[in-house]
């Protein structure tokens, strides 16, 4: 292993990705100490040591922004308006035909896409950060009730807006170079940043509140899931193909056997995701639906606040499981075609032994795909549930460290990183880290 | 003050043209799919000189944006001595 580490130093060309990543991501964690301009400092320090931030509406948000939103820092907004923007260009392809030609079309529409999705996080970043900063204007952000700002006219507001705005965008940039230059994902690389470096202070005070032996409990429980989910991960389902014997020329081509890897896990977090945004809400419209008089609120909001006011309710639970599961099997089918899939082979001569090519194989696809995404989908919702079970048994906070969702993300990452420089070393005739 | 103000102003024109600057790269990374956990997807990096220099531009605008907010920053807590 070690031996491992020290080969990947001695390769140049990986060291200098590696050490360019590591750069990024130090200038990323340094933004987020730096408060936006027009912030007061001091109001924001007040604030949070009155405590009473975590949880409810932001706790998700400022998890992938790594505790920055809560500090109104210039990287408060974090890579979530990127996010959003990819999750709604990815679902207007099932909309709109001429997103989905250009998936089709290759690299050249597919960059296409991708600079739809660049300015679509510029707008939705203008959006985020005006609600960010009237949040901030009015103390709301904090639940405290003192403005956040050491100057709310117009000009200042106005200013922390662009700001912020600024903040993401310069991130998705900084993403961008990590992809291009560094190794790994960019943007999944800031997102494991952001939650891991919550982890230290989530820990802590699990052994602060709940004593050494919870502490130990939830380690070994953590280490336990995390060697589950590696499992599951890498399970996959090899559905063989056959390739027909083809003469082209005097060479004779093909007849070689291979396999369509179909992932038990085919979708990766996007569903928990996808689910817990849309459970977001109910919460929001708590949020701005409570009389500020103190008086009784309407009926239906007391019904949101009974049910999905917090994590804990059954009710809010088996939403979540349900909706996980809708979400997965959503994912799968916009991800996978087993129509152009079967396309592909006929038109190689490629074949499925047993099954014909043609509509048959398209069953078959379907069949298989669907059983193998109801165990995966299963168990995404069962890690999705984790902290909530955590929540109920050991009286955990919703930032929980060995959260479903933010856990799935860290190993996920971790091991598609770990993946590429393996991938980089082999090319080079080096064994590579993993055995 | 003035000088706050100055300083305010050149952080609004840096900030736009930043956007553009950043805007016009061409998007790395295809989406969602490849973002967690999707297929290992290495772009041929072919940066023509255009490309290296807006990214020297990028670069020193990100730097100007960032260093002119610490300037504030500071600015704003020790008011007073300005």
């Amino acid at each position: 292993m070690f031996s491992a580490i020290a080969r990947v130093i001695k390769t140049p060309d990986l060291r200098t990705k590696i050490l360019f990543t590591l750069g990024i991501i130090t200038i990323y964690r340094i933004g987020v100490f730096i408060p936006a301009p027009s912030v007061d400092y001091g109001n924001v320090q007040m604030c949070l040591a009155q405590g009473d931030t975590s949880g409810g509406l932001y706790s998700f948000v400022n998890m992938f922004s790594g505790g920055a939103l809560l500090q109104v820092s210039i990287f408060a907004l974090g890579i979530m308006p990127y996010i959003t923007a990819a999750i709604i260009t990815q679902l207007l392809r099932v909309v709109i035909p001429a997103f989905e030609r250009l998936q089709k079309e290759g690299p050249e529409g597919q960059a296409r896409l991708t600079q739809y999705t660049r300015y679509l996080t510029v707008g939705l970043a203008l959006l985020n950060a005006t609600t960010i900063a009237t949040l901030a204007r009015s103390g709301a952000l904090l639940n405290c009730n003192q403005s956040l700002l050491n100057d709310s006219g117009i000009w200042a507001t106005l200013l922390l807006v662009m700001t912020l705005a600024m903040g993401a965008i310069v991130i998705m940039w900084m993403g961008e170079q990590i992809t291009e230059r560094g190794v790994g994902n960019g943007m999944s690389l800031m997102i494991f940043v952001s939650i891991a470096a919550g982890f230290p202070a989530g820990l802590g005070a699990i052994w602060q509140t709940q004593g050494w032996r919870t502490f130990a409990l939830v380690m070994v429980i953590g280490i336990a899931v995390m060697m589950l989910i590696v499992f599951v991960e890498d399970s996959q389902r090899r559905v063989p193909v056959q390739y027909a014997r083809r003469q082209i020329g005097r060479r004779t081509v093909g007849s070689t056997t291979t396999y369509i890897p179909i992932k038990v896990n085919m979708a990766g977090v996007i569903p928990v995701i996808f689910a817990s945004s849309i459970l977001m809400l109910p919460q929001i419209l708590i949020q701005f639906n409570m009389p500020t008089d103190g008086s009784e609120p309407a009926g239906w909001v007391v019904f949101l606040q009974q049910y999905f006011g917090s994590g804990s309710h059954p009710i809010y639970m088996a939403t979540f499981f349900l909706m996980t599961i809708f979400f997965t099997y959503f994912y799968v089918t916009i991800t996978f075609n087993p129509q152009d899939v079967s396309d592909n082979m006929k038109r190689q001569g490629g074949f499925i032994p047993g099954v014909r090519a043609g509509r048959p194989t398209v069953q078959y696809l379907e069949y298989v795909i669907s059983r193998v995404t109801f165990v995966g989908a299963l168990y995404l919702g069962m890690i999705a549930m984790l902290p909530l079970i955590a929540f109920v048994l050991i009286g955990a906070d919703e930032n929980f460290p060995f959260g479903g969702t933010s856990i799935l993300i860290m190993v996920g990452v971790a091991l598609n990183t770990i993946k590429q420089i393996d991938a980089q070393m082999e090319q080079r005739h080096y064994e590579g880290l993993l055995r | 003050m003035n000088f706050e103000l100055v300083l305010q102003i050149i952080l609004v024109i840096v900030s736009v043209s930043l956007v553009f600057a950043i805007l016009l790269h061409k998007g790395r990374g295809g989406g969602m799919s490849d973002m967690f956990g999707g297929g290992v997807t290495s772009g041929l990096s072919s940066s023509g000189v255009a490309e290296r220099n807006l990214n020297r531009l990028t670069v020193t605008l990100a730097l100007l944006w960032g260093g002119i907010i610490v300037v504030l920053g500071l600015m704003s807590r020790f008011s007073g001595d300005f």
